[in-house]
């Protein structure tokens, strides 16, 4: 058999043609070789020309091949893939906002949506001030360590370690190490829940930084002794993180700052509905308490006796983790969400995706092995699943017959707390019908395990291509052509 | 308005289907005294009224009808069919493509985009980008350290100042030293214990740098020393020689002049390409060509995922994990609808239009060109009275230059200005009129 190639943009070229992109020249040209040496200039690009229709159907024709939100179902555990309000879209192309200059002086309309969707944060989170200049969830998780550590510092205090459970996503501690610390691993129970005798043990070395925690945790479950969690790291002068991942099923419920957090980031582009875009852009707010504020990275926006002002430097600040202010134009979607739904909006989109995580469950736990389900305990946002099917087929096997259904499989391989774990998480944004649309195909999955694994294991059969070969991409990069 | 698409009909079935009675019954893991009865926010409001609201306050930003400002955020022109692609849900509301089969769209384009850039630059790889240019520079600044084993890195004067704060808070976080010199003091400053040296070209003030010189100084002391190019603008790409034929290592840009806006500076991108020997030590993700296990379609994969933290975990080399698809994407779609005679086009208006005004500006009496360097599309110009030209470009609705002050408090009265392919002849010879008239 031939190798069949997926055909690239670059070959749709044409040598002798161009586009109309390029303005009218209406200076007079001088000879390039005057006004920069020649020894500066390049030679050739070797980038075709390809006429402006053909590039529209090339990507329309990619797009073909690319499962989305829109479409079906995205179950992805931990990235909260809720719809993403058109009208989000229309605030942040208005020309106020997409076309200004990030150091332009008229920016009051900026200043003021940056203030207030911080504004907006605290109350949800119950924290004393926001840095909106984190890019994304890993960069947020990066500045709030990074936090710790210039608090640890001024205190002239030595913590070089950090805790971080089994069950964290793995930024938190690829996040902490880039901040200098090393990492205590502790081994979290069946619920991924934290075990207080071994928290008060690492503790108690006393070259303890904090906890990075999520709450409710990666399986999905809220730790009932969370209160007790964040006092014992308290007790030993440590402090408390908090992962935002999985805000979404507990906003405008409970306020991690009130559990105890010191430090919060958010993941924009989950909980507050703006595009995932293919894996970005996102943004990653952090939220302090207000011991920790002199610690922000700046610049920071600030309300004074004369209106808001920015400070662009301070000698307390941990100093700048980016250029300019942030992913301002994921800031206004985010904001522009956040004023749609109001206090009773953000409560109910909470509410319901407990609600639909939790209807997911019960109607596949008969079948399907849920570890607590026997415990009368309910999920909050998400769950995760152990995969052993009949005849062998495991978690992989159900997410590639999941495409074949038209549906995106939830994430799977982690949290590696189970075998073959495969974490599911529905939001809100979901209605019945299209839950039940999953469960039927899970069910049906289930029930092909038993006669035709087979067909299971080579799948998927439907999708633009078959089961892909990671080892040999890995082999032998080809990363580029 | 709150996109939840339940009745309370559904609502009561469902909890019936759970077994439960209330919403309320599924959070009885929080503890009662965390509950919290309702947020102190503001009711939610329909589209039109919110849309009526947040136009209201995009409003409150003066929109401008032509600038001369850049200093890391760039105006060109962007295509229609840009946001076009961008747009489709099929990418837009799409997440990492974890399940490669249902996603081989987006891995193709970012597969295309590595390409592009590899093209572009002539370096061997090219990840899926960073957050911003900043960070990019903060990334290479670490991988140097990785690859060399030594601690310390030297950044050039004129990169842009807010990248040398970001690599410096990155380098205290791993307590990296760094050290901050004019580019005349290399030849003095290299020593072989320097994992890496990081100069911007062209330059925050707009200058180009002898890329070639810089890498047979550093590489005469220690071939092992990395050398890193970072670019605020990389459209100057379109005539400049590339990276991969001046020696240097690593190369980083902020990616907002293909094709994104300024949207007061993010979201854009970061690009990072570099040699293949530093392909395992890159951060961010990276898309490969495969085949089918059972077949012969060839497709493509998220590969070399041993290098990132959800593998790794602390002994990943960055905590990346998503990069900046969506504006990748933009890019993607801007350099090819550019073409190599756009990009070269785009480029050579930029130097000439800048040449332009810059040959104009300095027969003015009282201004004065700093810098003997050949400059790409910024320039710095000292003014007799940068207020009175900075306030008079506003009223008449042009985004002036940046006065240095911002960043360098002694430089009173210098301007950086930036001029694109956007300028006309026409708004060039306003600037200059206005120029004229702040001298007297």
């Amino acid at each position: 058999m031939t190798r069949i190639t997926p055909e690239l943009i670059f070959e749709k070229g044409y040598d002798g043609m161009k586009n109309n992109f390029v303005p009218k020249m209406d200076v007079e040209e001088v000879d390039l070789n005057a006004i920069l040496p020649p020894e500066f200039q390049r030679e050739d690009i070797d980038l075709p020309n390809i006429p402006e229709f053909t590039i529209v159907r090339h990507f329309v024709n990619l797009s073909e091949k690319n499962h989305s939100l829109d479409r079906s179902i995205y179950p992805l555990g931990s990235c909260t893939m809720k719809y993403n309000p058109r009208i989000n879209e229309v605030t942040a192309r208005l020309p106020g906002f997409a076309q200004i200059h990030p150091l332009q002086e008229e920016n009051d309309g900026a200043m003021e949506l940056i203030y207030n969707l911080g504004e907006q944060l605290r109350e949800i989170c119950g924290m004393d001030a926001f840095t909106m200049n984190p890019a994304a969830g890993a960069h947020g998780e990066l500045t709030g360590i990074l936090i710790f550590k210039k608090y640890f510092e001024s205190k002239g205090l030595k913590k070089d370690k950090i805790i971080v459970p089994d069950s964290a996503h793995g930024t938190n501690p690829a996040s902490s190490v880039m901040a200098g610390y090393s990492i205590i691993e502790l081994k979290s129970n069946e619920f991924g829940e934290i075990p207080l005798d071994q928290l008060e043990f690492a503790m108690q070395g006393g070259d303890v930084a904090g906890l990075m925690l999520t709450n409710p945790n990666t399986v999905g479950i809220f730790d009932r002794n969370i209160t007790k969690i964040t006092e014992i790291v308290h007790k030993y002068g440590g402090l408390c993180y908090y992962d935002g991942a999985n805000l979404n099923p507990i906003m405008g419920v409970s306020r991690p700052g009130e559990m105890g957090f010191d430090i919060i980031h958010l993941n924009l582009h989950k909980t507050f509905a703006t595009p995932h875009g293919g894996g970005g852009p996102g943004a990653g707010p952090v939220g302090v308490k207000e011991e920790l504020i002199p610690y922000l990275p700046c610049p920071q926006i600030v309300k004074g006796t004369q209106g808001l002002a920015c400070i662009e430097q301070s000698d307390t600040s941990l100093g700048r983790v980016r250029s300019f202010w942030g992913n301002f134009g994921v800031l206004v979607k985010a904001y522009t969400y956040i004023k749609a739904l109001g206090a009773e909006g953000i409560k109910r989109a909470a509410n319901m995706s407990v609600v639909n995580a939790n209807y997911l469950r019960s109607q596949l736990q008969d079948i399907y092995d849920i570890p607590y389900n026997a415990n009368g305990r309910f999920n909050m946002h998400e769950f995760v699943m152990d995969c052993h099917l009949p005849n062998g087929v495991n978690a992989e096997d159900v997410a590639k017959s999941l495409l074949d259904r038209d549906l995106y499989a939830p994430t799977i391989y982690f949290p590696l707390v189970l075998h073959e774990p495969m974490m599911v998480e529905p939001t809100e944004t979901e209605s019945q019908r299209d839950l039940d649309k999953l469960i039927t195909a899970l069910r049906e999955i289930y029930e092909l395990a038993k006669i035709n694994p087979e067909q299971l294991k080579f799948a998927p059969h439907k999708t633009p291509v078959g089961r892909l070969d990671n080892t040999y991409a890995a082999r032998k990069p080809v990363l580029k052509k | 308005m709150d996109y939840v698409p339940h009745d309370d009909t559904e609502v009561s079935k469902m909890l019936a289907a759970i077994g439960v009675n209330s919403i309320d019954e599924l959070y009885q893991d929080i503890p009662k005294n965390l509950l919290i009865d309702r947020l102190n926010l503001d009711a939610g409001l329909s589209e039109p009224d919110l849309l009526k609201e947040i136009t209201e306050l995009s409003q409150k930003n003066t929109v401008y009808s032509s600038s001369f400002l850049g200093a890391g955020s760039y105006y060109h022109y962007i295509p229609s069919l840009v946001d076009f692609v961008i747009s489709r849900s099929q990418f837009y509301s799409a997440y990492t493509p974890y399940q490669a089969e249902a996603s081989q769209g987006f891995l193709q384009a970012i597969f295309e985009y590595q390409s592009a850039i590899s093209r572009l630059t002539e370096l061997d790889v090219t990840n899926a980008s960073m957050y911003d240019g900043a960070s990019a520079l903060a990334e290479a600044a670490t991988l140097t350290t990785f690859h060399t084993r030594k601690n310390k890195v030297i950044l050039i004067e004129g990169i842009h100042p807010e990248y040398i704060d970001t690599v410096k808070t990155y380098c205290w976080g791993r307590s990296i030293e760094v050290e901050i010199i004019p580019l005349d003091q290399l030849e003095h400053k290299i020593t072989p214990d320097i994992a890496g040296v990081c100069f911007q070209s062209p330059n925050f003030f707009g200058e180009i740098e002898n890329a070639e010189e810089i890498v047979n100084l550093v590489k005469n002391v220690n071939s092992k020393t990395l050398v890193v190019q970072c670019m605020t603008d990389p459209t100057c790409l379109g005539v400049l020689t590339p990276p991969g034929k001046t020696g240097v290592d690593v190369f980083v840009a902020e990616g907002q002049s293909f094709g994104l806006p300024t949207s007061f500076g993010g979201p854009s991108l970061g690009i990072f390409a570099v040699r293949k020997k530093y392909m395992r030590k890159m951060p961010g993700r990276l898309i490969g060509l495969t085949k089918e296990i059972n077949g012969e379609r060839e497709g493509f994969v998220l590969t070399l995922q041993a290098r990132e933290q959800h593998i790794r975990r602390e002994k990943a080399l960055s905590n990346i994990c998503s990069n900046q698809s969506l504006c990748m994407l933009a890019t993607l779609v801007y350099l090819v609808s550019m073409g190599k005679t756009g990009l070269k086009e785009i480029a050579n208006q930029n130097f000439q239009k800048t040449h332009y005004l810059k040959q104009k500006i300095a027969q003015i009496p009282g201004y004065k060109v700093l810098g003997e360097k050949s400059t790409y599309n910024e320039f710095v110009v000292k003014c007799p009275n940068f207020a009175k030209l900075a306030s008079s470009c506003k009223k008449h609705g042009i985004l002036p230059p940046l006065e240095l002050t911002k960043y360098f408090p002694e430089r009173e009265n210098e301007a950086l200005i930036c001029v694109t392919e956007q300028n006309t002849k026409a708004q060039l010879d306003e600037f200059l009129t206005l120029a004229k008239e702040a001298a007297l």
